[in-house]
């Protein structure tokens, strides 16, 4: 399994197409930065395709006033939840 | 485990050195090793010794050094990327003529295999980009 972590919006860069391609079947990502707003109801269409596998950070939806406010498939973790994330996952691949 | 992280992202350009940090603190914080953030591209700018943030914003190129100093983390910046950026520690900076040293400790200027050396010898490489 490979942690993938996105810190662009899906509104503003299309990297998580990058991204959505190269993620295996048990391939987990992590929205850090403004990639945050991935999270949001109205944008998280974009990662239908990864449902349940899609985490949001904490601090960075915090920092937007976005927190509460994810949809509800998608798993909030701090950054302890980051780093457990990085233990549990081979490798980690960041996207930007 | 033991860790590395490469950071790519200026600090105040980019949140890419908060995050970073952040990370890098939540590590040795659960007891893992943080070995080395590795300073590569743009990122070579945390290692600025001159830089002066207004007082009531985080100082990152203060943090790091505490960080180092705190946990025994090596700062590793890519000579390369540094020298073409201005940034020169005082052997690099008697080389090419300059009377300055732009450099802060406990940084040093390495090659690009070190990152290579990291990324095998760790357990977990994570990167933080622009």
């Amino acid at each position: 399994m490979l942690l993938h972590v996105v810190n662009r919006s899906p509104a503003n860069s299309r990297v998580y197409e990058q991204a959505l391609s190269a993620m295996g079947p048990d391939d987990v990502l992590l929205l850090i930065e403004d990639g945050v707003q991935g999270a949001l109801p109205q944008l998280v269409r974009y990662y239908a395709k990864i449902e349940g596998r899609l985490f949001a950070l904490r601090e960075d939806l915090e920092a937007r006033g976005l927190l509460g406010r994810c949809a509800e498939s998608v798993q909030v973790v701090d950054v302890d939840g980051f780093v457990t994330l990085t233990e549990e996952a081979e490798r980690t691949v960041s996207w930007y | 485990m033991r860790y590395a992280i490469l950071l790519m992202g200026a600090p105040y350009s980019h949140q890419a050195s908060h995050s970073a940090l952040r990370f890098a603190r939540a590590l040795v914080a659960r007891g893992h090793r943080l070995e080395a953030v590795f300073f590569y591209h743009d990122g070579v700018h945390n290692a600025a010794r001159l830089a002066a943030p207004p007082q009531d914003e985080p100082h990152l190129v203060d943090a790091w050094a505490d960080l180092s100093r705190e946990h025994e983390v090596a700062l590793q910046v890519c000579i390369a990327a540094a020298l073409r950026r201005g940034l020169l520690d005082e052997r690099e900076a008697a080389r090419h003529g300059k009377d300055g040293i732009s450099v802060a400790e406990p940084f040093e200027l390495t090659g690009l295999g070190q990152l290579i050396d990291l990324g095998t010898r760790c357990d977990r490489l994570v990167t933080f980009g622009p």
